[in-house]
């Protein structure tokens, strides 16, 4: 019950985004550009942002019949300028052979001259646009589907939709077109919404029919989840650019990637839709309330609020399925001394090594003092154990108190005889009982290695 | 009786114009109620606040209903006709009124073949206003696809006979006609809806899977 609470706390609604976001955020001037598909176009041009080459504009009927039809290229996109929601969208995907003024759709089936020029009466008579008022048909260039994305994509280009509030990227969902959408990627079509992971640009689940939550693409055994998207940060950081140009406050920005030009502005968004709090299994309002206020100078540094607020939810859930803990190469630890004693170092995760060696001043510190001691007034080398047989060693070492064993070991600083202790590593949160060696590590950088021994319970991250 | 509506009965005004005006402003403080608060959205205000004046208008809203589900069966046919010949806005809505016009006079007669005389005797002020309905409908169809205009449909129904049970409430009326101030307690009350950013109950439902999620 609490939970339901804290949960739907955090959801935004219809009623609050129109009344708390877009009316303050998204004034009248900057939802006209929103609007005009061209006009926002030229402006993000001008601000050396990239966008679809714009190829011609009909504005009316006579230029529609004045058209030079020979000034199109082999493919391109026909879009109506004030149309919504994907309507009216016209893909061509290339030019018929030996057949003048024929072209081929995106489902494969002809178009001609005279198809083409009904389909711009509309457009220009208002058939797509809000509230029907006339407006402008545009060819533009059509975008090239990158290859990461062809098993996923149904004839048509996946996009991106990010929400930037306040010069923050906060939620971002990935849209694939489908079969029954036609190619189109908007969800109010058909499409499929998956939601992505701020930090990694990982996507995590998706969405299908507005609510209904799929974990395979529909008519498929492709897995959803866990599709890394290129050029993330640049992504984000475009669409925190495009807000601090248009003047919205609270912006969907939808960005596709071409093959050759990377990513590009499809369209900004003044009143983008809710569904993409499903698709992330998170709510909306709970993250722009965490960023409303905060002084943003830079775009860079917006991008990186972003990914820090908002990121992560990868990570626990890889760490859910396989039960065990990330840690990075460098990860900073704590090793529980004999009496609890806790100390806190940078420590080297190093696969390449088969135990844990600690330094020797930290062994004193967690207690070991006696037993580092002891060992030394042996004055002990490898080339004396070397000679040594089994229960020789053992006599010796016996005396000696919390020795819990000793070891010969290769490195590329030579062969050593280590004496070694029983202590706790505590690595994220995760406690586990080590047997490390001590060695003087006080002239190399991290005070601490941990090998391969100590890290079952343990995925290394990369970076 | 309250001074108010006895000097509006003794200049002239009719009752029943008295009560329509009285409790025009509950219904579409319901409808707004429904929008914000509940999440049924219907086709906008005028609608279905309409619709519930045309069901006030036929003698049994069971006929009102049957004219209403016509209207809005003709228009999804039509338009599936139609979509083949893409034709412009206007015509095509003029000729879907046309074929609606003569579908819900065919209804009239069948009404009367079979003694329902109450469903021809229904006055054309109610019929027109249902007829004109399909312009809504069509251009719900063209923005938002056939099956959204359909549910919206479907809700304008749903509001506009609960806006019927209401305006026909013996109580109320009698109520209403006592204190017509009461009336305007409904400004301040569409005041805190229009200021109200809670969730809606329609979206409780449609965000369960976040709400449920840990």
């Amino acid at each position: 019950m609490i939970a339901f609470f804290k949960n739907s706390r955090k959801i935004l609604g219809m009623n609050a985004r129109n009344l708390q976001f877009i009316r303050p955020n998204n004034l009248r001037r900057a939802k006209r550009l929103a609007d005009d598909k061209l006009l926002s176009k030229k402006i993000l041009k001008k601000a050396d942002l990239p966008v679809p080459n714009l190829i011609a504009k009909i504005k009316n009927i006579d230029e529609l019949e004045n058209f030079d039809w020979n000034t199109l290229p082999e493919s391109f996109v026909l879009k109506p300028n004030r149309g919504f929601g994907g309507e009216g969208i016209l893909v061509v995907y290339g030019k018929k052979k030996n057949r003048e003024n024929t072209w081929i759709k995106a489902d494969g089936s002809l178009i001609t001259v005279n198809d083409i020029k009904t389909h711009i009466t509309n457009i220009v008579d208002g058939s797509y646009s809000r509230s029907g008022v006339p407006d402008i048909a545009f060819f533009e260039e059509r975008l090239k589907l990158l290859k990461l994305f062809k098993p996923y994509a149904f004839k048509g280009i996946p996009d991106i939709r990010i929400i930037a509030y306040n010069k923050v990227p906060v939620m971002a969902m990935l849209r694939l077109p489908t079969r029954e959408s036609e190619g189109k990627a908007n969800l109010q079509q058909g499409g499929v919404g998956v939601g992505i992971d701020m930090a990694s640009g990982v996507t995590t689940t998706a969405v299908y029919h507005k609510n209904t939550i799929i974990e395979y693409l529909p008519g498929s055994r492709l897995v959803l989840s866990g599709i890394r998207i290129p050029y993330w940060k640049n992504i984000l950081s475009l669409a925190v650019r495009a807000q601090e140009i248009s003047g919205l406050g609270f912006l969907g920005a939808d960005i596709a990637i071409d093959r050759d030009r990377g990513p590009v502005f499809l369209e900004l968004n003044a009143r983008p839709g809710l569904s993409i709090q499903i698709a992330n299994l998170d709510g909306l309002l709970g993250r722009l309330q965490r960023v409303e206020g905060l002084k943003i100078k830079t775009a860079e540094k917006g991008v990186a609020v972003g990914m820090n607020l908002f990121g992560g939810e990868i990570e626990e859930e890889i760490e859910d399925i396989s039960g065990k803990k990330i840690i990075g190469l460098v990860e900073k630890i704590k090793l529980i001394g004999k009496e609890g004693q806790e100390i806190e170092v940078e420590a080297k995760i190093d696969t390449g090594a088969g135990l844990s060696s600690i330094d020797t001043g930290l062994a004193k510190e967690l207690g070991f003092e006696k037993t580092v001691e002891e060992y030394e007034r042996l004055g002990l080398d490898y080339e004396k154990i070397k000679n040594m047989a089994k229960n020789e060693r053992e006599e010796l070492f016996e005396s000696i108190p919390d020795l819990a064993d000793t070891a010969i070991i290769h490195s590329s600083h030579g062969t050593t005889h280590r004496p070694m202790i029983n202590i706790d590593l505590s690595m994220n949160n995760l406690t586990v009982p080590a047997k490390v060696t001590i060695i003087d590590r006080s002239n190399l950088k991290y005070p601490a290695i941990i090998g391969r021994k100590n890290l079952r319970k343990f995925l290394i991250q990369v970076k | 009786m309250n001074p108010f509506v006895s000097l509006a009965l003794s200049n002239g005004v009719p009752l029943d114009t008295l009560v329509l005006v009285l409790i025009l402003p509950i219904i579409v403080t319901m409808i707004a109620f429904f929008r914000q608060v509940i999440g049924i959205k219907a086709f906008g205000i005028y609608t279905p606040a309409i619709i519930t004046f045309a069901f006030l208008a036929t003698n049994q809203i069971k006929y009102g209903i049957i004219i209403f589900v016509t209207v809005i069966a003709m228009g999804t046919f039509v338009r599936y006709l139609l979509k083949q010949f893409r034709l412009l806005y206007l015509p095509r809505v003029a000729i879907m009124i046309t074929i609606v016009g003569f579908a819900i006079l065919a209804l009239l007669i069948i009404g009367g073949i079979y003694n329902r005389t109450g469903l021809a005797s229904v006055s054309i002020f109610p019929i027109l206003i249902m007829i004109t309905l399909v312009e809504k409908f069509v251009a719900v169809q063209i923005e938002k696809g056939g099956r959204t205009a359909v549910i919206l449909a479907v809700e304008t129904l749903i509001i506009s006979v609960i806006g019927y049970y209401i305006a026909s409430w013996p109580a109320l009326i009698g109520f209403i006609l006592n204190y017509p101030w009461i009336s305007l307690l409904t400004i301040p009350f569409n005041i805190f809806l229009g200021k109200w950013t809670g969730l809606r109950m329609s979206e409780y439902f449609r965000f369960r899977q976040i709400i449920k999620s840990k």
